[in-house]
């Protein structure tokens, strides 16, 4: 059993004094040291292309409208301020310490949660996903849930057993009962893109934590057939025109086929380098609706062209490359259970929303991770990485 | 090992969308960028027309720039109020901010957006022709469906000056009449272009347009117009037919030496600034045409003179009356059995001694002469709608031809032509052809003159002197016309009175009792310098004869181009010719 209540050596001890703050920047055991650098660098790479590309994307209207043509990108900015600083806290409390707060984290999720469908809960864009607070701020509780997930899962199948054995079956039902009910509060927003999102996380951690074969596939059968012939009788007309768009990319491009029209027709017209930034014809002339959030990706693809758009799927390979490399070099079960969650996060949820720009995937409302506009989704992400950065710190310590 | 497999699945995923990215972007963008360039617009820079001058250089007509304002109530409907915007977004808002600037009430435009949007109408004028100052600052204001187009209207800071002769543009700034039309190629230049792109609302992208034309301006074309002379000539004019309740009137003047037409006014005239009341369809001084009697008689002077039938003291008997082809022909003034000179048949403009030179003559040679002199051909002006007027060949004289047509009568002229023939004799029987442009002006201002204009001798200048000579004793006191004498300056001209073919109405094609009254000459005439003919037709309420209604205009007008352009006199007298024997 991994003990994990008296850590043999502390990332954050204090040296002895006389040493020079440079020097102590530097030691082999600072956290800085420990700090898995390229993940980073790529994180706030993908943040300050989202920049360009929000100011790209809302500087024609805000002007038109006589605001501030910079008002997304500052926000944008602090948005990545604030997940920055929540991302340092969950990297430096030691994350087999978090395992005691996992069950805070997931109950205060699930009252998120509850509470979008509460009275306090709002409709934007649709998806009742909203918490409006005052001062113009505005929460997604889904958004945070993911993350919960991610803890709340690694903790029900790290904690239970030892390295040797794997989950048993009783294990699996458990984390499957755990997830069940904020999905089911997803379900009743509804919010078809996160509910996804979730599947494949619990499909991703389960595959990890070495549980059953037959649970892993038998869930994913479940979701196929459950998606085949069931979804087409649950989900409402729009949604299932996402799917059709997915199937013909030219139907109705006046209707329901508009949003992935126009995003197929700024990326496609891109080319190699793009039309330039701010000279983007789609983008400009704001076509594509939502295009600082879920679309943010069709601002690439067509001012920054092929080298732009693969930029940004390269930075996001090497996000994901890095945090499948944490998890593999994770010593104890949680901390791998913790990376694997989230790169299945991350790896669905870009997958869908540069898919669906690139009429591949149905349209759902999914943000980029790091590069789209909003901050719930951001201070996740950020949390997300942080504590990817903090089970990173605490391999090396081996 | 899950984590290996992770690994590959992650792999697939980044190939799966790059390699989208690259069929999308690498292998099928021609497909694409066609459709990105939707919603775009050629838009027409207009090119600035080139402005009409007079000798001077002093603008007769000018293009500005203006603006129209236009709303769109299509995009304006689809205009959403933001929270937090502070910046006008529905038709009420956008009718507050724009109506004060363009000086209308807000309610009215609010009230004319609010019944286009409601009939589902895509454009609307709000206002037209503004300065582009003041659209500069409408369209700051960056309004949702509310834009400008760039325009340019014609002004001329002089009104109904050369009015004729300048002709008007149309709405589309199209020459339509006059030099406008004339010069259309020369001052039009060529409209240059843009593409503008326009954003999902339908409002202009600034950053966009790759594609742009400067429209290259047109040139400007200088006149032989005399602007000040042109405007007292079109005072007297005016004020003239007025006076005399004639139909219309017209002066020339013109340069004998270049053939260069330093007035051309008419009355009525309009004002082109404000089409709505004149006559601005043509310009009387060429597209009217009449007999132009008794000023005919030189032609048939200088043909009698040329072929030595007469000279100018060739003693001729003229009865009080004298009948040809059964038609009984009357002086103008009834008198018993005189023995007149030749020069004294012209003096007193006796249309029976005219007649008897002209049986002598014959139809064939007068013809011939009249043709020389330019009659019968538009006078090469250039101006639209010149009537050439109507001279018959002789196969088509009847009996009575040679008792009318050398007095001016059973042809048609207009004034120019009639200048002209007075300008050769002033030029030493050399014609030259008259003009009206100098010449056109580039951007720099440097002038490409007009090629010389054509030249012929129809007399020789002997001929040409002799004729002066016997016209100076029209203005003397024994003549017909000494109301045309200009104090200093040696006069030669004639008079003009014939009865007047209606052009219009119920007397048209026939004599309507009304009169052309006319009288044409030149100064100095020992060295002439200009040709002046004044015009009146329609005349007889209130006097008629050419040396009572006409040769006074004669005398101020070409009194005042002799002192603008500082002619000085000879201070020689004119010969006393002998006009009559006892």
């Amino acid at each position: 059993m991994t003990d994990w209540s008296t850590p043999r050596v502390s990332p954050v001890r204090l040296r002895p004094s006389g040493v020079s703050v440079r020097e102590r920047m530097l030691d082999r055991t600072s956290p800085l040291r420990q700090l898995d650098w390229v993940l980073l660098i790529a994180v706030g790479l993908l943040i300050a292309v989202g920049g360009l590309l929000i100011w790209s994307a809302t500087r024609q209207r805000e002007m038109v409208l006589g605001l501030d043509p910079q008002a997304f990108v500052k926000k944008h900015a602090i948005n990545a301020t604030i997940g920055l600083a929540l991302g340092t806290v969950a990297a430096l409390v030691d994350y087999r310490a978090l395992r005691a707060y996992a069950p805070f984290v997931y109950g205060a999720s699930c009252l998120g949660l509850i509470a979008v469908l509460s009275p306090l809960g709002s409709t934007i864009n649709g998806a009742h996903s909203w918490i409006v607070l005052p001062a113009g701020f505005q929460i997604q509780p889904s958004e945070f849930a993911k993350l919960a997930i991610v803890v709340g899962m690694a903790m029900l199948l790290g904690e239970k057993r030892d390295g040797e054995s794997r989950p048993r079956d009783m294990d699996v039902v458990q984390v499957l009962g755990l997830c069940a009910f904020p999905l089911g509060l997803i379900m009743l927003q509804p919010d078809f893109g996160s509910m996804m999102v979730f599947i494949f996380v619990i499909l991703g951690v389960l595959a990890v934590s070495g549980a059953p074969a037959r649970w892993v596939g038998g869930l994913l059968l479940a979701g196929v057939l459950v998606g085949g012939f069931v979804a087409p009788h649950l989900l409402k007309d729009y949604q299932l025109n996402r799917f059709r768009v997915v199937a013909n990319p030219g139907a109705d491009p006046q209707g329901f086929g508009f949003n992935v029209n126009q995003a197929l027709i700024a990326n496609g017209s891109g080319g190699l380098t793009g039309k330039g930034l701010f000279h983007g014809t789609q983008t400009q002339g704001r076509f594509i609706p939502e295009q600082q959030t879920d679309f943010v990706f069709t601002v690439a693809g067509e001012e920054l062209g092929l080298a732009g758009g693969g930029g940004i799927i390269l930075l996001l390979g090497v996000v994901l490359w890095r945090g499948l490399r944490i998890a593999s070099q994770a010593t104890d079960l949680f901390g791998r259970l913790v990376a694997a969650g989230v790169v299945s996060w991350f790896t669905f949820q870009s997958f869908v929303n540069i898919g669906m720009t690139l009429g591949i995937m149905p349209v759902t409302g999914l943000p980029l991770p790091f590069v789209s506009y909003g901050g719930s989704a951001m201070f996740a992400n950020l949390m997300a990485i942080g504590l990817l950065q903090n089970v990173h710190m605490r391999s090396r310590e081996m | 090992m899950r984590l290996r497999s992770g690994l590959v699945l992650l792999g697939v995923v980044v190939l799966l969308l790059a390699s989208r990215l690259v069929q999308l972007q690498g292998l099928q963008p021609a497909a694409y960028a066609d459709i990105g360039v939707q919603r775009t617009q050629d838009i027409v820079l207009p090119a600035m027309r080139g402005q009409v001058l007079d000798r001077n250089g002093s603008p007769l007509a000018l293009s500005v720039v203006a603006m129209n304002i236009y709303a769109e109530p299509r995009t304006i409907a689809k205009a959403t109020c933001q929270k937090g915007a502070t910046a006008p977004c529905d038709a009420q808002s956008i009718a507050a901010a724009v109506a004060p600037l363009l000086g209308l009430k807000v309610g009215t435009v609010a009230g004319q957006l609010a019944a286009n949007i409601a009939a589902n109408k895509a454009f609307l004028y709000l206002k037209k022709g503004i300065d582009p100052a003041l659209a500069q600052r409408v369209m700051s204001l960056n309004l949702p469906g509310i834009g400008q187009e760039s325009t340019t209207q014609r002004v001329h800071p002089n009104h109904a000056l050369a009015a004729g002769v300048l002709g008007f543009t149309d709405y589309q700034g199209i020459g339509r009449a006059g030099i406008e039309l004339a010069m259309q190629q020369v001052l039009a230049g060529k409209d240059g272009r843009t593409v503008a792109r326009f954003d999902a609302a339908g409002r202009v992208i600034p950053t966009g347009g790759d594609s742009h034309v400067d429209p290259i301006a047109g040139k400007s074309v200088e006149l032989t117009i005399d602007r000040d002379l042109q405007w007292y000539a079109q005072q007297l004019v005016a004020d003239q037919v007025a006076a005399t309740q004639a139909k219309s009137g017209t002066a020339v003047v013109m340069d004998v030496k270049t053939g260069e037409v330093l007035a051309l006014a008419t009355a009525p005239s309009f004002d082109p600034d404000n089409r709505t009341t004149g006559n601005f369809t043509a310009n009387p001084a060429i597209s009217d045409v009449y007999e132009p009697g008794s000023v005919n008689k030189v032609i048939t002077a200088a043909a009698a003179l040329q072929d030595g039938i007469v000279t100018p003291q060739t003693v001729i008997t003229v009865p009080p009356t004298y009948k040809v082809a059964g038609h009984v022909l009357h002086d103008a003034e009834v008198h018993g059995v005189e023995h007149l000179t030749f020069a004294g048949v012209l003096a007193k403009s006796s249309n029976i001694g005219t007649v008897k030179v002209a049986q002598q003559l014959g139809a064939d040679r007068l013809y011939a002469m009249m043709r020389n002199f330019g009659f019968g051909a538009q006078s090469g002006l250039g101006l639209p709608g010149e009537s050439a007027g109507i001279i018959p060949k002789p196969a088509d004289w009847s009996g009575t031809s040679i008792a009318n047509i050398p007095i001016g009568q059973g042809i048609s002229v207009n004034a120019i032509q009639v200048a002209s023939v007075y300008a050769t004799i002033a030029n030493g029987g050399v014609r030259v052809q008259p003009s009206i442009v100098k010449g056109t002006r580039d951007s720099a201002g440097h002038l490409t003159p007009v090629p010389a204009a054509a030249q012929r001798r129809v007399v020789s200048s002997a001929i040409a002197a002799q004729i002066r000579a016997m016209l100076e004793s029209v203005v003397s006191e024994q003549g017909t016309a000494p109301l045309a004498a200009i104090p200093g300056y040696r006069v030669a001209g004639k008079t003009g009175t014939a009865q007047r073919v209606a052009t219009s109405g119920p007397m048209q094609g026939r004599y309507d009792g009304s009169f052309t009254s006319s009288f044409i000459g030149m100064a100095p005439a020992d060295a002439p310098r200009y040709v002046t003919a004044v015009v009146l037709q329609g005349t007889g309420a209130k006097g008629y004869f050419g040396g009572v209604v006409a040769a006074p205009l004669f005398s101020k007008i070409m009194g005042f181009a002799l002192r603008s352009y500082e002619v000085v006199p000879s201070g020689t007298k004119p010969p006393t010719l002998r006009l009559s024997v006892p």
